[in-house]
């Protein structure tokens, strides 16, 4: 293990909406060039726990810490700045830009338009239908397609951590395959991952730590393959 | 074949359309600021025809210290064209300032309430801005100095067009222009488009939707300005209620081009305009508000997204 600090520290976090606290007391790390993963049943809290973290749901107690720094109460439209970028559940796709429209929207907070376009070109070659999609509105892509450029717009602002929302969630299986791959992929070249996921298989498949979320709470966390022949994972999760 | 309906509708078609064209981009420019608004807050603005009046006021008021009007609003023939110049600029950050306040004041504390809330609200600031009016100007129509002359420039013609018609075309069309390119080439338009069609994924691009909403307050505030002084400037007179009745057929306008959508708010704002004039014309000036209410209401029932409407939908 990397003796450097962690790149996210999310410590005892409480968030929730009108009366109902979704989480309790929540604390997970993600390390510099690890893939962690929340796996969980629907209404468990995973999407609730990226939201506080990206700024977007407002938290009511605990810290959050990115790359030293604390985030806590920090925007959401801030939190890019600092390298904290993701892509949402459901994909959230601006329907009616184009293909290419989309991916500029994701460097929103960066002014070298020479980097942004050699990163739309990088998008391209990681996704290459999105180049021949690249002048069609974002609503007309098919689901996989757009899961491809939400992945691909969330790279665009260059971020030190990903936050991927459910990339598999109404997929076919051989384009959760791919999708996977990209994520290794990415991993590999050093890019830091927290993926959120109820395909728990794939996830722990691909993750090196992995925290199990039930109700608002963490109830295990370890390495992914430990996790991933624990025979009460196993028979919750991976419906065994 | 076209020459055969002009010759049965007669001779004053032509002075119709062209007093429909220019009464609809008028409608077009207060149109405008109602779609921009529902498209990004999904609210009816109902206070937008009534700040739409108070720039008229202002306006007036404007005129009046300059020494271009009179009390009561008639011209005095001196300073025209410095009047003329310092409405267009100051009418619009009059309004935008306004718009702008009423969002962060009213607006903004409701923004996640149900929308019923801003709705309402947005009527109660419409009541509010109308007695502002009738406190500052008074319950009597007043004239709105005629410091732009309805000389014909085009005798010996069929259709007479005058100056203060150029004038509408010549300020509303570029500000359009202007505002299309704003939208669909600056950072901040390019926001706006975002903002409306996703926030949450807007404010994960970095984008500071807070500030998008202000702006567009702004933007549709600063159009009103404008309108209300072209408006002034034409029609020769203002009055606190000048705001409701503009205000209905400018929404008209909105929904009937596709509320939300920009192109939609010009080309309802165009066809509205040619509706009342033709109607007028041909059907009576009775037949003018029921018409346009008519098409309101079928527009709403058979085609509630308007002409321009959003045709790609979201795929979940």
């Amino acid at each position: 293990m990397s003796t450097a600090p962690p790149l996210l520290v999310v410590d005892n976090l409480e968030a929730g909406y009108g009366q109902i606290n979704v989480l309790h007391r929540l604390s997970l790390t993600v390390n510099q060039g690890e893939i962690v993963t929340i796996i969980g049943a629907n209404g468990a809290g995973k999407t609730t726990t990226l939201m506080c973290i990206s700024g977007v749901v407002k938290t009511r107690a605990g810290n959050i810490t990115f790359d030293g720094q604390s985030i806590t109460g920090v925007p959401a439209h801030s939190v890019v700045r600092l390298g904290l970028s993701q892509s949402p559940e459901g994909r959230k796709i601006f329907p009616r830009l184009t293909v290419r429209e989309n991916l500029e929207m994701g460097a929103f907070t960066r002014r070298d338009h020479d980097g942004m376009r050699a990163d739309i070109q990088k998008a391209y070659t990681m996704f290459p239908i999105l180049e021949k999609r690249q002048s069609q509105p974002g609503g007309l892509l098919s689901g996989g397609e757009q899961q491809m450029l939400a992945i691909a717009r969330a790279l665009m602002s260059r971020p030190k951590l990903l936050l991927l929302d459910e990339p598999s969630l109404g997929l076919a299986p051989q384009i959760v395959v791919q999708i996977f791959d990209v994520i290794r992929e990415l991993n590999k070249q050093g890019m830091s991952v927290l993926l959120v996921e109820q395909n728990a298989r794939m996830a722990l498949k691909v993750a090196h730590r992995g925290y199990v979320l039930e109700t608002g709470r963490i109830t295990f966390t370890d390495k992914a393959d430990v996790l991933l022949h624990d025979p009460r994972i196993r028979q919750a999760y991976l419906g065994e | 074949m076209f020459e055969s309906i002009a010759a049965a509708l007669g001779p004053e078609i032509y002075q119709y359309l062209l007093a429909g064209l220019v009464t609809g981009l008028l409608y077009a420019l207060i149109a405008l600021g109602y779609t921009m608004v529902y498209g990004i807050i999904e609210l009816i603005n109902f206070a937008h025809g009534d700040l739409f009046m108070l720039g008229a006021f202002f306006s007036l008021q404007l005129a009046i210290w300059v020494g271009a009007a009179g009390a009561k609003g008639q011209a005095t023939g001196e300073f025209a064209v410095l009047a003329v110049a310092i409405m267009l600029v100051a009418a619009p950050v009059f309004c935008a300032a306004l718009n702008v306040t009423v969002d962060r004041v009213v607006y903004k504390p409701l923004r996640n309430a149900p929308k019923l809330a801003p709705l309402v609200s947005a009527i109660g600031v419409s009541f509010i801005f109308m007695n502002i009016g009738v406190f500052w100007m008074g319950t009597y129509d007043l004239n709105f100095p005629e410091l732009i002359p309805p000389t014909n420039l085009t005798p010996g013609y069929r259709v007479e067009f005058t100056y203060q018609h150029l004038m509408v075309i010549v300020v509303t069309l570029p500000v359009m222009v202007a505002l299309t390119l704003f939208v669909r080439y600056t950072a901040l338009g390019k926001a706006m488009r975002a903002t409306a069609q996703n926030p949450t994924a807007a404010q994960l691009m970095g984008i500071n939707v807070d500030r998008v909403i202000a702006a567009t307050f702004a933007i549709g505030g600063a159009l009103a300005g404008v309108a209300a002084v072209v408006y002034g400037l034409y029609v020769n007179s203002a009055g606190y209620q000048m705001g409701f009745q503009t205000g209905l057929f400018a929404f008209t306008a909105a929904v009937l081009g596709g509320i939300g959508n920009i192109p939609g708010a010009v080309l309802g704002g165009i066809l509205i305009g040619l509706i009342e004039k033709l109607g007028t014309g041909y059907v009576g000036d009775q037949w003018r508000q029921p018409l346009i209410f008519a098409i309101l209401i079928v527009i709403l029932i058979f085609r509630p997204n308007g002409i321009l409407g959003a045709r790609t939908r979201e795929k979940v």
